[in-house]
C-alpha cells in the first residue's frame, strides 16, 4: 500500500543526490520489499486478533443461544478455547499460521483455509470481470475524449467520469438490479451459481474504477499524442489511425495497465462490498457473517489472506513497474 | 492492439458462457424456492441454539412427537406415548416401518443414542440442560423405548418436540458422523448440497412415513441478507415463500396480482425491557410511570406493522395467557406525578441499548425515546451489533433500557425460568414469584399449573420490569399458486410437507 506511492516520491530523489542516479542492486530492493512485504502481513492479522479480543461479543453465545445456562456457556467457551489468555491464544494462532494452518471455524467446524479458497474464486472473479469491464469502458471513452478535446465527445467522458467517480458502486449495484432484475428481468436477482450472476456486479464495479482509469488514458494519451514521433509518423504520412491507435495508444497504456493493477487490490474490496448487495457466497460476506458471529478464526484467516493478497499484488506491480522503468529504483 | 484483443475476447465470453447454462434440465420436478434471511450454523440439531437451522432442519429431521398447527403435541416418529409411575415414567411406542435416509431402519436403539448424545457433555449442545429430568434410557425391544426421570417434568415433552430433539441413526452417531454438513435423517427431504451464504438444496424423500407426503420434488433455500431483494425476488417470481417481520414492504406486496400475503400472529412478546437493578428504574414507581408513558399500540403499529397488545410476559395466543392489558393505560399525567414522587428529573439521562441489524426494534426504541421525553425522562439511543447485544446487554445486564422480542416457547417454562431471580437481564428478582416458576414446572396436572402460571403472570404484570407492547404479525408472502406451507406455531420452523403447486 505504501508502495503505491514510491513511483512518485522517489522519483526526484535520484537526481537530488547530484549523481547519475543512485543505482541499487535489484536484490536489495527485492529484500526491502520483502520486508515490508512480510511487516504488513505480521501486523493486521494482530490487530484483528487484539481488537476482536477487546470488542464485545463471545463466539460461545453466538452457539448456545443467549439463553443458554452459564455451565453450557463456559462448557462450551472451553471447547472453543476462548476462555484462554489472550496472548496464549495468539502465540498458538501466530505459530499455527507459519504452518499455514488457520484452525477451524467455530460455528461451522470446517477449517478456516478450506472455507476462504472455497469462497475466494468468485471474489477473484468478480475483481477480474470489474477491472475488464473498467478497462473496457475507460479504454475507448479515455481515447475518444483525448483524441476529440474540447468536443462534445470530451465532455461527455469527462461528465460521465465524474458521476462514475461519485457514485457508490453499491448504490448502482441496487440500481443495476433494480433495471436488469426487476424492471427487465435479463439478468438473475440473487444467488452465485453461473458466470450469468456476475454481469452486473462486474458492471457495477466497472463503471466505478472506469471511470477512473479514464482520466488517465486520457491524459496519457494526450501527452503521447504531444510526443515528436508522433509528429515525425505523422510527416511519414502514416494515416492517422495508425499514428493514434498503433503508436500513441500504445505507449500510452503502459501507465494505465500499470495504475490498473495497483487498483487491482481496491477492486478485491469493492467486491467483497458488492457480494453483499448482489447475494453472492465471496469471501466478503464470509468474513461479514463471521464478524457477526465473532467467529474469531474465520476473521482472521479472512483477513490474513485478503491483507496477502492485496499486499501481493501491489508487491508485483511494483517490482515489474521497477524492472521496466530503472529510474525507481529508490526503495 | 493485443490487449485490447485479449480483453474483447474475455469479455464475449462472460457473455456467452451463461447461455450454456441455460438449456439445463426443465424435466425434473422443480423445487419450492425461500428465502432465508442468513446462513444456519450448521445441519446439526443439537449443536446450536440458532432458529435458522430449525428453519431447515425440520425438513430433513423428524422428531418423537411435534406441535400441530395450533401448537398441540401430535405423533412424528412416536405413535403413541403413556405416562407412569406419577409422571417419573414415559414410554413411547415407535412408529414402525420407517427409515433413514441412508436405508437403515429406525429402531429405538437410535431414539437411545440420539437422547444419550444430547445429554453428553462432549456434544455441547446448548438443550442439553433440558434434557437433565432423563436418568436413564431402556429399550426394552426395538420399538419401545421408556425414559425413567428423577423427577415428573411437564416442559419435558415439549423439549422433545423441538427442533434440538431430531432422532439421528445411531450407527452413525457411533462412527462420530459429520451431521453438521452431512446430515442424515428421516425426514420429508434429503440434502442434495449446500453452498454456504448461497443456497441450500432439499430433494424428496420417496419414503417418507406419511402416505403421500411431501408433494413437491424438493426445497431451495436461497440465502438473501437483504430484505428488498427477497420482495423483489418474490414479486418476479424468482422466489415462491419469504417470511416477514416487517410490514414496510407490504403495499408493494399486495399490489401484485401473483402474490398473496397471510397475516399469522407470531408467539413473540415485543418488550422495553429496564435493568431493575439500576436506579431510578429499581424503583417500582419509575417503571410504572414509563408503563404509563407508552403507547403500545402506536408502537405495535408503527414498529412492527401491527400486533395485538399484551399486559404481561406471555404472547397474546398463548394457552397460557392472562389479560392484564387494563393495568397501565396510556396516561401520561400519571406518569409524570409518579417521576415527580420518585424524584425523577430530566437531569439523569437514561441509556437505551439497541439492536442495530434489527430495524423494527430501532424505530420502536425511536418512538420510546420520543413518548419518554415528552413525560420529562431523557433517554440516550446507543446502537450495538448482535453479539454485542447478547454479551453486553443481556448476558452482562449493562444497560437502563433496550428493545427486544422475546420468542414462543412450546412451553410456559422455557420463556418464565429463572424470571423471580437475579440470573435474567432486567435483574427483577421476586422470590414469590421465582418460587412459583420452579413449582410449575414439577406438576403435571394442567389445571393446577395454569393456576400457578396465572399467579406468576399477574406479578409480572404488576411489578412491571418491562413494558410488555404486545404480540406482532408476521407476513408471510407466497406464489398465489402454492398452498399449503406451514410455519410450526412457537418454534418458527419450515414445513414443506403439505407444498402443492396448483
Amino acid at each position: 500500500m505504501a508502495s503505491v506511492s514510491s513511483p512518485l516520491e522517489s522519483g526526484p530523489t535520484v537526481f537530488l543526490s547530484g549523481q547519475k542516479g543512485l543505482r541499487i542492486p535489484f536484490f536489495i530492493l527485492l529484500l526491502r520489499k520483502s520486508i515490508r512485504l512480510f511487516l504488513t502481513m505480521l501486523l493486521i492479522p494482530t490487530v484483528v486478533f487484539f481488537v476482536l479480543r477487546i470488542i464485545p461479543g463471545d463466539p460461545a453465545l453466538v452457539v448456545a443461544g443467549f439463553d443458554a445456562p452459564p455451565e453450557v456457556v463456559e462448557n462450551l467457551r472451553s471447547k472453543l478455547g476462548t476462555n484462554r489468555p489472550p496472548l496464549e491464544q495468539y502465540e498458538e494462532w501466530i505459530l499455527s499460521v507459519a504452518q499455514l494452518e488457520f484452525g477451524t471455524s467455530l460455528i461451522s467446524n470446517e477449517p478456516v483455509l478450506k472455507l476462504i479458497l472455497d469462497r475466494f474464486p468468485l471474489t477473484l472473479s468478480l475483481a477480474v470481470a470489474g477491472m475488464l469491464c473498467a478497462l473496457l469502458i475507460a479504454i475507448p471513452l479515455g481515447v475518444m475524449s483525448a483524441v476529440r478535446r474540447w468536443t462534445l465527445w470530451d465532455y461527455g467522458g469527462m461528465v460521465f467520469s465524474q458521476i462514475g467517480i461519485s457514485l457508490p458502486s453499491f448504490w448502482l449495484g441496487i440500481i443495476l438490479l433494480l433495471l436488469f432484475a426487476v424492471k427487465y428481468p435479463l439478468f438473475p436477482l440473487f444467488g452465485g451459481d453461473s458466470p450469468w450472476h456476475l454481469v452486473l456486479p462486474s458492471v457495477a464495479l466497472g463503471i466505478n474504477r472506469g471511470a477512473v482509469l479514464l482520466r488517465l488514458v486520457r491524459t496519457a494519451m494526450i501527452e503521447e499524442l504531444g510526443k515528436e514521433y508522433i509528429i515525425t509518423a505523422r510527416s511519414k504520412g502514416l494515416p492517422e489511425l495508425v499514428v493514434r491507435y498503433r503508436h500513441a495508444l500504445r505507449n500510452a497504456l503502459l501507465p494505465v495497465l500499470t495504475i490498473a493493477g495497483i487498483q487491482f487490490g481496491y477492486m478485491l474490496g469493492g467486491a467483497i462490498i458488492l457480494e453483499q448487495v448482489f447475494s453472492l457466497p465471496g469471501l466478503g460476506r464470509l468474513i461479514l457473517s463471521a464478524v457477526f458471529q465473532r467467529d474469531f478464526p474465520v476473521i482472521q484467516g479472512g483477513t490474513l489472506f485478503v491483507a496477502a493478497v492485496f499486499s501481493l499484488v501491489n508487491f508485483l506491480v511494483d517490482l515489474l513497474y521497477s524492472l521496466v522503468n530503472p529510474r525507481i529504483r529508490v526503495g | 492492439m493485443k490487449p485490447m484483443k485479449i480483453i474483447l475476447v474475455i469479455g464475449l465470453l462472460f457473455v456467452f458462457i451463461p447461455t450454456l447454462s441455460f438449456s439445463r434440465g426443465a424435466k425434473e420436478e422443480k423445487p419450492i424456492r425461500i428465502a432465508l434471511s442468513g446462513n444456519p450454523d450448521t445441519l446439526d440439531p443439537q449443536k446450536t441454539a440458532g432458529t435458522l437451522t430449525f428453519q431447515v432442519t425440520k425438513s430433513i429431521y423428524d422428531t418423537l412427537i411435534e406441535p400441530d398447527e395450533k401448537g398441540v403435541l401430535v405423533p412424528a416418529l412416536a405413535e403413541r406415548w403413556d405416562f407412569q409411575d406419577d409422571g417419573k415414567k414415559i414410554l413411547f411406542h415407535l412408529r414402525k416401518g420407517v427409515t433413514f435416509h441412508d436405508g437403515t431402519p429406525l429402531t429405538s436403539k437410535d431414539v437411545a443414542s440420539t437422547l444419550a448424545r444430547i445429554k453428553d457433555k462432549n456434544t455441547g449442545s446448548p438443550h442439553g440442560a433440558e434434557f437433565s429430568p432423563i436418568e436413564r434410557i431402556e429399550t426394552p425391544d426395538s420399538s419401545t423405548v421408556i425414559l425413567y426421570l428423577s423427577s415428573p417434568s411437564a416442559p419435558l415433552l415439549a423439549t422433545l418436540a423441538s427442533g434440538w430433539s431430531a432422532i439421528l441413526p445411531a450407527h452413525l452417531i457411533e462412527t462420530g458422523h459429520d451431521f453438521g454438513s452431512k446430515p442424515v435423517g428421516s425426514g420429508p427431504f434429503k440434502l442434495k448440497s449446500w453452498v454456504r451464504d448461497n443456497q441450500i438444496l432439499l430433494e424428496k424423500n420417496p419414503s417418507y412415513w406419511m402416505p403421500g407426503k411431501p408433494k413437491v420434488g424438493g426445497v431451495e433455500f436461497r440465502i438473501i441478507t437483504e430484505r428488498s431483494i427477497q420482495v423483489q425476488g418474490l414479486l418476479s417470481g424468482q422466489l415462491d415463500v419469504i417470511d416477514m417481520y416487517d410490514a414496510i414492504d407490504l403495499p408493494l406486496l399486495q399490489k401484485n396480482p401473483n402474490v398473496k400475503v397471510e397475516k399469522i400472529l407470531t408467539s413473540l412478546v415485543m418488550v422495553l425491557a429496564m435493568n431493575t437493578a439500576r436506579p431510578p428504574l429499581s424503583d417500582l414507581r419509575v417503571r410504572q410511570a414509563i408503563n404509563f408513558a407508552i403507547k403500545k399500540q402506536e408502537i405495535l403499529d408503527v414498529a412492527y406493522g401491527g400486533g395485538v397488545p399484551v399486559g404481561t410476559f406471555m404472547d397474546a395466543s398463548d394457552p397460557y395467557y392472562v389479560d392484564f392489558t387494563s393495568l397501565y393505560p396510556y396516561n401520561p399525567e400519571k406518569a409524570k406525578t409518579l417521576l415527580q414522587e420518585a424524584g425523577v428529573g430530566t437531569d439523569r439521562t437514561l441509556e437505551m441499548v439497541l439492536p442495530q441489524n434489527f430495524e423494527p426494534h430501532v424505530r420502536a426504541g425511536q418512538i420510546y425515546q420520543e413518548m419518554l421525553q415528552k413525560v420529562g425522562l431523557s433517554v440516550k439511543i446507543r446502537l450495538v451489533d448482535w453479539s454485542t447485544w447478547i454479551s453486553d446487554v443481556y448476558r452482562k445486564a449493562n444497560y437502563d433500557l433496550t428493545v427486544i422480542g422475546h420468542t414462543g416457547k412450546l412451553d410456559p417454562d422455557s420463556r418464565l425460568a429463572n424470571y423471580g431471580t437475579d440470573k435474567t437481564y432486567v435483574r427483577w428478582v421476586h422470590p414469590e414469584a421465582a418460587s412459583l416458576i420452579n413449582k410449575a414446572r414439577g406438576i403435571m396436572n394442567p389445571n393446577e399449573r395454569k393456576a400457578i402460571y396465572q399467579r406468576v403472570l399477574e406479578i409480572m404484570a404488576k411489578e412491571v420490569p418491562f413494558v410488555y407492547v404486545g404480540t406482532s404479525y408476521r407476513y408471510l408472502g407466497t406464489r398465489k399458486t402454492l398452498e399449503g406451507f406451514r410455519i410450526q406455531p412457537k418454534l418458527d420452523a419450515y414445513d414443506f410437507r403439505h407444498v402443492e403447486v396448483r
